[in-house]
């Protein structure tokens, strides 16, 4: 897979990608998608008619949507074109990472020392440090679905903080089939492993998610979404919502796990459960306000921490009305 | 229904739903139960209530009564009637910032508005520097004065006052805040960040007051396992002094407010001010020395961008 795509591409890219593109410049096909670790401009990811919010069976694969990015080099850099030092420096790669996996698992968990993992408290999940850090998200928006939102995502000031910008359109595409459009998402990538393996976060021990942001007044959603290892549920997620103060201010929200409720295809769920925090895949932002106009949209960091004064477990009951199935 | 302004009036939604014939599309027999009966026109009641959830009306006991007389109590219809009763109730109050759904159309209110949301300081005071000129009403000339509404809390008065003189202070802006579906921009004065060296801790002398002391060196409650804190560097970024909104970005306007702000803050009359204002256009602008930002590639036209800044010297009067 990775081989041909390599072979239409010739660039030189790390990469793990879907179904070898069939149109021949693949730059500016917007319908396929390459998974790239290096970007110069941070992509905007084209999933084939895949939304964070209104999902669909989409045409690529289930789990594959959220890996996908637009690869746009600029013209002053050539990439390198050499295809066997690609395919070496991946597979060196994956056993450094897999070595580093096995050296790792006798230190503790992710490297760390277990004492460490177990007395934490607090831990920073994401950080804008660098570009790097940016690398790790995805941003996705209504573009896919033919609307006209943009999003971009890049350093802020004195690279200590990331900017989501962009302008939010609520104008329907003409298509028969969306009769509303205007969202726009980041999302994080699914960490992984050695050879591409899915992991998944584990925040058992905490119960409230910290984001440390600036934003204009929007009202955004946070989307958790759970690893889909075993259980093909990719359409499925908890969320949030994060109301932006607006100001030159730098805010704080703490929204604990036990409030977020869940949601199949982008719609409310009658039977809610709590959400779960042994396996988290990824998080994502999504604006939809139906508000159009342009936004942004900063973050300092995204932490986990275990608030011992919050003792809810989850926020919601299931009502005997909506699922008297639960309830016999 | 946007274009009669009636999307948020409940009267009007009840009164589509009463179009619907009553007692058509009930279902008689367990056959007819077991099927979607007359799946099409639960459809368009669905479409309706959709639209009701989407403006964020709260549909009534009429409504209910109306569903249930038109497609019965086991209906789509009904169910998206009771999801909808459920999880408005829900969540009706969970933003901790609300912002009224009646946002005043006065400018200078809007303004007002918008600066208290921004200032978590209750203390802060609002100053109206400027009204906003009355227009003739033959309505020849645009109004040449735009309103200026600024906002500066006591500490950060006190924070202006020991601003040394030989660091100048910026003027930043066009920075846009939203409430609901209006957007308003305001600038900021801050000043940067002072280095290390300089920066000096205020000692409060013990003798200041007698009655209680001022500084308290006290560890509550934490012990030594229990730990909150992230393992990050803090941003830091440099104090804020004032927050205004003005109809016009220009420089011109912002003076004014400099000079509005020099009757309450005196030391201001001594700091130099430098403005640092995007284009309103949105237009790349080259970014001048001194900046730490990249140049974003040449694409892009944003209004907010916080980085394309043109750097104007201005000599404070």
């Amino acid at each position: 897979m990775a081989l041909v795509h390599k072979l239409l591409n010739g660039t030189y890219i790390l990469s793990k990608c879907l179904k070898p593109s069939v149109a021949s410049c693949p730059f500016l096909s917007t319908r396929f998608a390459d998974y790239c670790s290096s970007s110069l401009q941070k992509p905007v990811a084209t999933p084939g008619k895949a939304s964070a919010q209104r999902n669909s069976a989409g045409g690529l694969q289930g789990d594959h949507q959220r890996e996908v990015a637009l690869d746009v080099t600029s013209p002053e850099e050539k990439p390198e074109v050499s295809f066997d030092k690609a395919i070496r420096d991946e597979i060196k790669e994956h056993f450094w990472r897999l070595k580093d996996e096995i050296v790792n698992h006798w230190i503790g968990p992710e490297g760390r020392p277990l004492q460490e993992v177990i007395m934490e408290q607090a831990r920073v999940v994401w950080q804008f440090r660098g570009k790097e850090d940016l690398d790790k998200w995805i941003v996705t928006s209504d573009k896919t679905i033919g609307g006209r939102s943009e999003v971009f995502l890049k350093m802020g000031k004195n690279n200590q903080s990331a900017l989501l910008y962009g302008t939010l359109s609520s104008a329907a595409p003409q298509d028969g089939e969306n009769s509303q459009s205007g969202y726009c998402a980041m999302i994080s990538r699914v960490p992984r492993g050695a050879f591409d393996r899915k992991k998944s976060y584990d925040w058992s021990q905490f119960n409230t998610l910290y984001l440390r942001v600036r934003g204009d007044g929007r009202p955004w959603m946070v989307n958790i979404r759970e690893d889909t290892d075993f259980i093909q549920k990719s359409n499925q997620m908890y969320s949030y919502f994060m109301f932006t103060r607006g100001g030159p201010y730098w805010q704080e929200v703490k929204i604990p796990f036990s409030k977020f409720f869940f949601s199949n295809q982008g719609r409310i769920r009658d039977a809610q459960f709590q959400l779960l925090l042994d396996k988290i895949s990824s998080i994502g932002f999504t604006l939809a306000d139906k508000v159009d106009g342009p936004f942004f949209l900063e973050i300092d960091f995204i932490g986990v921490f275990a608030d011992p004064a919050h003792t809810e477990e989850f926020a919601y009951e299931n009502s005997p009305v909506l699922n008297p199935r639960l309830f016999k | 229904m946007r274009d009669y302004g009636v999307e948020r009036d409940l009267a009007v939604y009840n009164l589509l739903l009463d179009v619907f014939p009553k007692e058509v599309f009930l279902p008689r027999n367990v056959f007819q139960k077991i099927f979607i009966h007359y799946p099409r026109q639960q459809e368009c009641g669905l479409a309706v209530l959709e639209q009701m959830e989407s403006h964020g009306v709260m549909p009534n006991k009429e409504t209910e009564f109306l569903l249930l007389q038109i497609f019965g109590r086991k209906s789509y219809p009904m169910l998206k009637f009771v999801r909808m009763k459920l999880w408005f109730t829900r969540f009706k109050n969970v933003n901790p910032f609300p912002v009224p759904r009646d946002l005043p159309t006065d400018p200078v209110d809007l303004a007002t508005l918008g600066l208290r949301r921004i200032e978590p300081d209750l203390s802060a005071k609002v100053t109206i520097y400027q009204m906003a000129s009355s227009r003739d009403s033959t309505g020849t000339a645009d109004p040449t004065e735009q309103h200026i509404v600024g906002i500066q809390s006591p500490g950060q008065q006190a924070a202006l006052a020991r601003h040394s003189p030989a660091r100048p202070v910026f003027v930043e802006g066009p920075f846009s805040l939203w409430l609901r579906d209006k957007c308003v921009y305001y600038h900021i004065l801050r000043a940067d960040l002072e280095p290390p060296e300089e920066r000096e801790v205020e000692e409060i002398p013990e003798e200041w007051n007698l009655y209680y002391p001022m500084q308290l060196d006290l560890k509550y409650g934490r012990s030594a396992w229990d730990d909150y804190e992230f393992d990050i560097d803090e941003v830091e970024e440099g104090p804020v002094f004032a927050i205004c909104m003005a109809g016009a970005h220009d420089q011109a306007t912002l003076a004014k407010w400099i000079q509005g702000l020099q009757e309450t803050n005196p030391a201001l009359a001594q700091i130099p001010v430098i403005f640092r204002l995007t284009a309103s256009t949105g237009e790349l602008l080259a970014s001048s020395s001194g900046l730490e930002e990249p140049c974003p590639p040449p694409a892009q036209e944003e209004e907010e961008e916080e980085d394309k800044t043109q750097r104007q010297q201005q000599g404070q009067s």
